[in-house]
C-alpha cells in the first residue's frame, strides 16, 4: 500500500505525485493535511484511494512542527511501507524529520519512481543515480515538473479524520513575500528562462560599460516575452558587493550549482560563458540557446542547441523591435 | 622579542615538504620546547600563497634520491599519479611546417636528418648520463605536495595555512624576525624564518634586495614552463612511466617534455627560456604546436585536456645562489639556487635542501643555540656544501661554460655533433633580445609587421597569433577537447580564481616606461592573458586570469613590473 | 544574548572539477580532487560568524564529518575566515552515504560538546549538501536532538529584541515565507543567505589553529553506510550538437529568437 501525502488545496505538484503513485500498481491511501480536507478529497475522489486527513487551523500553514506531526500520524495510521509526497519546500522541510521519527528512509528530488526503485541526482545534478531500498517506511519526495498531473474526475470521497493534537510550537507563520512580477525570479510558470550573465556589466567593444542600457534591455525583453529571469553567479555576486550593477538581480536569481535548477522548457542565455557550475543548473531546461561574443564559450561545447555568436546588446535591441509593444507575445 | 611562533615558513613546495617532513619527525623528541609557548613543543607555522597545498605546477620526473631518503619505503601507489620510470628517450623534433626560426646551419642539418627521421623526429641513440632519470619516478607535483602536506598536518606539529601569501620578511635591525602577511599587513614574529617560496616568491626577492647576492652571483636566466595534463585516448600504447625529453621544436630554443602517469594520463609541456630572442613569445600557442608535432600527436590525438599550468623556473642555478642563511632566516629550494639546470631537475634538489635545513634546525634546537647566521652556516650551509647537491650543481655550473650560449644550443650541438660524428656543431655567438624587425628579418617585411601591429591594435588583440600565422604556423583547429582556446584553458581542471577584494599583485611601476615601450612583451607573453592592452598606453591587468606564473616579472625588458604576493590562481591539483 | 551556534557542514569537491563516478559507487580520484567546505554550509557558517560577532559571548562550533586528512586540509582555509571550534568526525568520503547515518553521527557529536546547552541551541547547516544533494540531513539531526522549530532554505535571519527570530525561507517560484520563532532551540538550514565570503584573516586562523590541530588528531572514525542498493550510477548523457551561428546580422538573430520563443 502506498501513501500519498498532500496539502490542501491540492497543488499541481501534488497531482503529479498522485499520478505517479497510481502507476505503481498498488493500493493507494491519500493523506491530506490542511485546514479542511473534504473539498480537496472530492477533487481527486476519482482516484479510488482511501482518504485520511489531519485537519484544522494549525495544519493550514507550512510549518515544521505541525506538518511533521501530521505526516507522522498519517504514516503510522496508514501503515504504508511507501510514502510519496511532492518535493516542495513544505514537504522537504517536514518529511526528513518524520523519517527520523518513524525510523524510515527518505529520498528527495526523485525524477522517476518505479516499483522498488527511484531515480535521482547526486552531486548537484552532476551524477544520475537509480537506487533501491529495503528499509520501511520509505518516503520519497517527487520533484515537481517531472511528470504529468493526475487528471481523473472529482467524486465524493469518504475522509477518515485522524485526531492529532496540534504539537506545541514556537513558530508563527507571518506570511509570504513575493517580489514584483516584473522582477520576479525563476517563475516556474513561464515558458522561457532568460539568463543574464556577467558580460552585461563588462566593458564592451567600445571600451564603455553600459549597465543602465543593459538593465533596460533585459527588463524590456523579460517583460515583453513574459520570461522568467535568471542569472549567473558572477553577476549576482557583483550586486552583492554593492557595485549597484543590475539592481533587480539578487542571489534568488542565480541558476547553477549553488543556485537553482529551474525547469522551463526553453532557456536563453545571454552574456554568460556557460561554465560547468552554471550549466548544471540547466539540467531540466530542454531547449537551450545562447548569445555570446565568444564562439568558443562553454555553450559551444554541446551545452546549447544553438549558439549565436553576436553582441547581446544588439540582439536584444533588435528583439525589442521585433517583439513590438508590451503584451505582444 | 615577543614571539608568535618558533619557526615561520614561507611557501609550501617540495623544499618545504622536505623541511617540514624532517622537522616534524624530530619535534616530537623529548626536551624540545617552544620559546614562543613554553610547555609546548616548538610551534611551526607555514604560509602558502596558493588556495591549496596541492596547486603547484611542475613536470615532473625526478630521480627522487632525497625523497626516498626521507621515505625509504616510498610506494608510488600511495601517491596519485605517481609511477616509476619505465622508459626514457631524448628526441630531436624536426619542424614539420618550416615555420620556426632555424639558423641556416640547422636547416641544413635538418635536411640530412630528415632522411633518418620517423614521425618527423630523431630518437637519440643515447641519453647523456646527467639527464637520465631511469631510477626515478614520474609524479604530479600537486598530488605529491598534497600527499606530503597531509602527513605533516596529521603529525599535529606544524600548521600549513593556504591562501596566506607572505608579502615580505619582517626585517628589523638587520635581522629577519618574522614575516609580514599580505592579507592584513600584520607582522608575525618567530625565532627562525624559513623562506622556500620558490624561484620568484616575494619574500625571497625582498631578501635579495635587502642583503644582495654573493659576489659574482646573478639571477638572469629564466624560463617559463607551461604544461598540459592530458587524458590519453583509450587505446593508448604508452606505458605509465614513459619519459620523453624533446628539443628542436616548436623553436630550436624550446625544450619539451612528455611524461606518462598511471591511468592513461600524461603531462606534456615546454620551456620558453629567457634567451629565446622572439619578443612576442607566447608559450600557449607554442605548446599547442608542440603537442601537435607528429611524434607526439600520434599519442595524444583523441585525448582530452584535463588540466593546464604555467610557472617560471630560475635557470641560473648555482650561479644565482643567494646567501643561504642570515640572522633569523634560511633559504631553501629553487629560490636558494638549488635547481640543477643541466639535468632539468629541481624537485628532489629542493626537497634535499629542506631536509638539510631541518636536520640543522633540530641540532640547534637540541643544543639550545640561537638561529644566527653563524650557527645556521655551521649546520645547514655546511650540510649543503658537502652533499651531492653542491657537487652536481658545480658540475652544472661548469658544464654551462661549455654550453657557450645556453643549454639548448649545447644540447643541439651535442645532437648535431653526435649524429654527424662531429661534422656539424652549434655556432657560438651572443644572446640578445631582438626587436620584431630584427627577429622576423628575412621572413616578414618591416612593412608587413607594422601592418599587423596596426590591425591588432585596432582589434584590441595581441600580436603573437597574427605574427605566427604570417610566418606560416598553421592555425590551431580547436576541438574543444585537447585543443582549446587560451581562455578556456584557464577553466581546465579547476578555474583560475582570484578572491574578491584583494589588491592587484601585478603593477606597472613607471607609466612613462610603458608609454614608450614598443615591444609590450608583457602582453604578448602573459601565460594567462591576464595582461592586455588597456585604455591608456599602460597595459591593463586582470587578476581573475593571472596564474601567478611569474613570467611577466622577468620578461619586461625595462624591469617595470612589480610582482607582489597575492592570493588566487590555479584550482587544479593535477599539475 | 550569548548564542551557542553549531554549524554542521561537510566538504565537497571544488565545483569546478570534473566528476566521474566509479563502481562503489564513488567518485574517480575523489581524494585527489581539491575540496571546499560544502558551499551552502559555508553560507550558514558565515551567517553564524556574523551573528556571533554581533553578540559578544556567542560561540560557534563547526561539526564536520569527512575523511580526516582532507578535512584537515579544507579546514586550514575555512579556519582563517572566522573564529570557531571544530568538532571533527573522521567519516567516509563522498555523497553516496545515507543521511540517516550521517545525522546520527553528527547528533551524537553535538551531544558530546562540553558546555553546550541543547535547550538554547541554534543549529545551523546548509539546506542541501553539494554531494548527497538530498536536503535531509539537518532535519534528521534536528529530530534527533528534539528540535521542533525547523527552517529550510533560509535566506535571512533577523534576531529581534527579546531573542525571537524572524526567518525568511526560500519557496518555489521566487517567493519567501516569513515566520516568527519565539525562542530556542531552533534549526536553520541555510540557502545562500546574504553575506559574502569573509576574507582570510590569518590571525583568526592561528587562534583557531591551536584547538583545530589537536581536535583533528583526535577525530574518531565515524562510519556511514549507503542504506540502499545502487542500481545505476552514471554521468548524464547530455551533450548536444551545438549549432554555432556566426556572422548573422543581429536583426536576423533577433527574429529567429523571437520566432523560437513564440513557437
Ligand atoms: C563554489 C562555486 C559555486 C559556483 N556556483 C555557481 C552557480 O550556482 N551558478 C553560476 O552561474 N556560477 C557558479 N559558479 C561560478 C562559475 O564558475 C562562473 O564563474 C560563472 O558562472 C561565470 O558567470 P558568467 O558566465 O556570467 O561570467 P563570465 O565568465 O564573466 O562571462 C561573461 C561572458 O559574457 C560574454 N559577453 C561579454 N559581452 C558580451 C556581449 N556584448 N554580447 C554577448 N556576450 C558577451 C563574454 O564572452 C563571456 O563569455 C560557481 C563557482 C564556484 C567556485
Ligand atoms: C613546467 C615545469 C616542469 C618542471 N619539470 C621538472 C621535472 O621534470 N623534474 C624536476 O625535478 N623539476 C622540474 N621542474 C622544477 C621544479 O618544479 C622546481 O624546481 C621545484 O618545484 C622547486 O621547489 P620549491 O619548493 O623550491 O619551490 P616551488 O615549488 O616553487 O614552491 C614554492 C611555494 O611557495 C609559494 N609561494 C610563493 N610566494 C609566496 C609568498 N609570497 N607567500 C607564501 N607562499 C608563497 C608558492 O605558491 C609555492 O607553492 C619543473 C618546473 C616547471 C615549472
Ligand atoms: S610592463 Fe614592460 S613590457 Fe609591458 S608595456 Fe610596460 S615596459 Fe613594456
Ligand atoms: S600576469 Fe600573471 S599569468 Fe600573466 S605572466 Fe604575470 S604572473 Fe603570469
Amino acid at each position: 500500500m502506498i501513501l500519498v501525502i498532500l496539502e490542501t488545496p491540492i497543488s499541481k505538484a501534488g497531482l503529479e505525485s498522485l499520478c505517479c503513485a497510481t502507476k505503481l500498481g498498488d493500493t493507494l491511501t491519500v493523506g491530506l493535511v490542511g485546514a479542511a480536507a473534504q473539498e480537496a478529497a472530492n477533487s481527486i475522489g476519482g482516484c479510488g484511494a482511501r482518504f485520511l486527513a489531519v485537519e484544522g487551523e494549525p495544519y493550514s500553514v507550512s510549518r515544521y512542527a505541525t506538518d511533521a506531526a501530521a505526516a507522522e500520524a498519517l504514516i503510522r495510521a496508514s501503515g504504508a511501507a511507501l510514502a510519496i509526497a511532492p518535493c516542495t519546500h513544505r514537504w522537504q522541510r517536514a518529511l526528513p524529520g518524520v523519517a527520523q521519527r518513524v525510523g524510515g528512509a527518505i529520498d528527495t528530488h526523485a525524477v522517476d519512481i518505479s516499483p522498488g526503485s527511484v531515480r535521482r541526482w547526486y552531486y548537484r545534478q552532476r551524477i544520475e543515480v537509480t537506487l533501491a531500498r529495503a528499509a520501511t517506511p520509505w518516503i520519497i519526495l517527487r520533484e515537481p515538473g517531472s511528470g504529468d498531473p493526475w487528471q481523473g474526475v472529482p467524486a465524493q470521497a469518504t475522509v477518515e479524520r485522524l485526531d492529532v493534537t496540534p504539537p506545541a510550537t514556537r513558530t508563527q507563520v507571518e506570511g509570504i513575500e513575493a517580489q514584483a512580477a516584473s522582477q520576479q525570479t525563476i517563475r516556474p510558470d513561464a515558458a522561457l528562462l532568460f539568463v543574464a550573465g556577467a558580460g552585461w556589466t563588462k566593458k564592451q567593444k567600445d571600451g564603455a560599460v553600459r549597465t543602465s542600457e543593459a538593465s533596460e534591455l533585459i527588463l524590456q525583453f523579460v517583460n515583453r516575452t513574459g520570461a522568467s529571469l535568471g542569472s549567473s553567479k558572477s553577476l549576482v555576486d557583483q550586486s552583492g558587493e554593492g557595485q549597484a550593477v543590475l539592481p533587480f538581480l539578487t542571489h534568488l536569481h542565480q541558476v547553477g550549482q549553488t543556485g537553482s535548477t529551474p525547469r522551463h522548457r526553453k532557456g536563453l542565455a545571454s552574456c554568460c560563458h556557460g561554465e560547468e557550475p552554471h550549466v548544471v543548473g540547466w539540467r531540466f531546461v530542454n531547449e537551450r540557446r545562447a548569445i555570446n561574443l565568444d564562439p568558443n564559450c562553454g555553450w559551444a561545447r554541446g551545452k546549447a542547441d544553438v549558439l549565436y555568436v553576436a553582441d547581446a546588446f544588439e540582439v536584444l535591441r533588435e528583439a525589442a523591435k521585433a517583439l513590438g509593444q508590451p503584451g505582444a507575445d | 622579542m615577543n614571539l608568535d611562533a618558533d619557526i615561520l615558513c614561507v611557501g609550501f613546495g617540495p623544499a618545504m615538504g622536505g623541511f617540514l617532513t624532517t622537522l616534524t619527525r624530530g619535534l616530537s623528541e623529548e626536551g624540545l620546547e617552544s620559546a614562543a609557548m613554553p610547555g609546548l613543543p616548538p610551534q611551526v607555522i607555514c604560509y602558502e600563497r596558493a588556495d591549496d597545498i596541492s596547486f603547484g605546477v611542475s613536470g615532473v620526473v625526478t630521480r627522487a634520491r632525497a625523497i626516498r631518503a626521507s621515505f625509504p619505503e616510498f610506494d608510488p601507489d600511495a601517491v596519485p599519479m605517481a609511477a616509476p620510470v619505465t622508459s626514457e628517450s631524448l628526441v630531436y623534433l624536426l619542424d614539420p611546417h618550416g615555420a620556426s626560426r632555424r639558423p641556416a646551419m640547422l636547416r641544413a642539418a635538418d635536411g640530412i636528418l630528415k632522411i633518418a627521421a620517423e614521425h618527423g623526429a630523431i630518437e637519440l641513440p643515447y641519453i647523456p648520463g646527467f639527464l637520465q632519470k631511469h631510477d626515478g619516478f614520474v609524479l604530479s607535483i600537486g598530488q605529491f605536495n598534497q600527499w606530503a602536506g597531509q602527513q605533516v598536518l596529521m603529525s599535529g606539529l606544524a600548521q600549513i595555512w593556504p591562501s596566506a601569501p607572505v608579502s615580505a620578511p619582517l626585517i628589523e635591525e638587520g635581522r629577519v624576525s618574522g614575516v609580514v602577511l599580505a592579507a592584513d599587513g600584520a607582522g608575525v614574529r618567530g625565532a627562525l624564518t624559513v623562506v622556500g617560496d620558490g624561484p620568484y616568491g616575494a619574500a625571497g626577492r625582498r631578501l635579495d634586495e635587502e642583503f644582495g647576492l654573493p659576489e659574482g652571483h646573478v639571477r638572469d636566466e629564466w624560463a617559463v614552463g607551461m604544461k598540459l595534463v592530458i587524458e590519453l585516448p583509450e587505446d593508448t600504447t604508452l606505458a605509465p612511466g614513459t619519459v620523453i625529453h624533446t628539443f628542436g621544436y616548436p623553436e630550436p630554443e624550446i625544450f619539451g617534455f612528455f611524461y606518462t602517469h598511471p591511468d592513461r594520463i600524461a603531462s606534456a609541456g615546454i620551456f620558453v627560456p629567457s634567451w629565446l630572442e622572439n619578443p612576442v613569445r607566447t608559450a600557449y600557442r607554442y605548446l599547442q604546436h608542440f603537442i601537435q608535432h607528429p611524434y607526439l600527436w600520434r599519442y595524444v590525438r583523441g585525448g582530452r585536456m584535463k588540466s593546464w599550468g604555467a610557472k617560471s623556473l630560475l635557470e641560473s642555478g648555482r650561479r644565482g645562489e643567494p646567501f643561504l642563511a642570515g640572522d633569523g632566516y634560511a633559504r631553501i629550494g629553487e629560490g636558494s639556487g638549488s635547481t640543477n639546470v643541466l639535468t632539468g631537475s629541481g624537485v628532489d634538489e629542493a626537497w634535499l635542501t629542506g631536509t638539510q635545513l631541518a636536520e640543522a634546525v633540530l641540532v640547534l634546537l637540541r643544543e639550545k643555540k640561537p638561529f644566527t647566521r653563524e650557527n645556521l652556516e655551521a649546520t645547514y650551509v655546511a650540510r649543503r656544501r658537502t652533499s651531492w647537491l653542491e657537487r652536481e650543481n658545480l658540475v652544472a655550473e661548469k658544464a654551462r661554460n661549455g654550453f657557450a650560449r645556453g643549454v639548448i644550443q649545447g644540447f643541439l650541438g651535442m645532437a648535431l655533433a653526435g649524429f654527424t660524428r662531429g661534422r656539424l656543431h652549434w655556432p657560438s655567438g651572443d644572446v640578445k633580445r631582438r626587436t620584431l624587425k630584427e627577429y622576423y628579418s628575412g621572413r616578414l617585411s618591416p612593412h608587413r609587421i607594422v601592418e599587423i601591429q596596426k590591425q591588432c591594435a585596432a582589434a584590441g588583440i595581441s600580436l603573437h597569433d597574427a605574427l605566427m600565422d604570417a610566418c606560416g604556423w598553421p592555425a590551431i583547429q580547436y576541438d574543444g577537447q585537447l585543443l582549446v582556446t587560451h581562455q578556456d584553458a584557464l577553466l581546465m581542471g579547476g578555474k583560475v580564481q582570484a578572491p574578491a577584494g584583494a589588491e592587484d599583485h601585478v603593477l606597472f611601476r613607471d607609466a612613462v616606461l610603458c608609454e614608450e615601450c614598443r615591444q609590450r612583451t608583457c602582453i604578448e607573453m602573459c601565460s594567462g592573458q591576464a595582461i592586455h592592452a588597456g585604455e591608456t598606453k599602460v597595459p591593463a591587468f586582470e587578476r581573475e586570469k593571472c596564474v601567478h606564473c611569474g613570467a611577466c616579472l622577468w620578461n619586461c625588458p625595462g624591469n617595470n613590473i612589480a610582482f607582489a604576493a597575492g592570493p588566487g590562481g590555479f584550482h587544479s591539483a593535477e599539475n | 544574548m550569548s548564542y551557542q551556534i553549531v554549524v554542521c557542514g561537510g566538504i565537497a569537491p571544488d565545483p569546478l572539477q570534473t566528476l566521474e563516478p566509479v563502481p562503489g559507487p564513488a567518485l574517480k580520484n575523489e581524494m585527489m580532487l581539491p575540496h571546499v567546505f560544502d558551499p551552502w554550509a559555508a553560507h550558514a557558517l558565515y551567517e553564524a560568524g556574523h551573528l556571533a560577532k554581533l553578540n559578544p559571548g556567542a560561540k560557534v562550533w563547526v561539526v564536520s564529518m569527512a575523511p580526516k586528512a582532507k578535512l584537515q586540509q579544507v579546514m586550514m582555509t575555512v579556519a582563517q575566515k572566522l573564529p570557531f571550534e571544530l568538532v571533527p568526525l573522521d567519516g567516509p568520503p563522498g555523497g553516496f552515504t545515507d543521511s540517516a547515518d550521517v545525522a546520527e553521527a553528527l547528533a551524537a557529536a553535538i551531544r558530546t560538546i562540553a558546555g553546550l546547552d541543547l535547550s538554547r541551541l541554534l543549529l545551523f547547516g546548509g539546506w542541501e549538501s553539494a554531494t548527497r544533494g538530498a536536503g535531509t540531513t539537518m532535519q534528521r539531526v534536528g529530530a534527533l536532538l528534539g528540535i521542533t522549530e525547523q527552517f529550510l532554505a533560509v535566506d535571512q535571519l533577523e534576531v529581534r529584541d527579546g531573542g525571537s527570530l524572524r526567518v525568511w525561507e526560500r519557496l518555489e517560484g521566487g517567493r519567501q515565507q516569513v515566520s516568527l520563532c519565539s525562542g530556542l532551540p531552533a534549526m536553520l538550514a541555510w540557502a545562500t543567505g546574504h553575506l559574502p565570503e569573509p576574507p582570510n584573516h590569518p590571525p583568526t586562523g592561528m587562534a583557531n589553529g591551536r584547538l583545530l590541530m589537536p581536535a583533528l588528531q583526535k577525530a574518531k572514525p565515524a562510519p556511514a553506510g549507503a542504506g540502499c542498493t545502487f542500481l545505476d550510477v552514471s554521468l548524464p548523457k547530455q551533450i548536444r550538437q551545438t549549432v554555432i551561428v556566426k556572422d548573422k546580422p543581429a536583426a536576423e538573430i533577433a527574429r529567429e529568437i523571437v520566432e523560437w520563443i513564440t513557437q
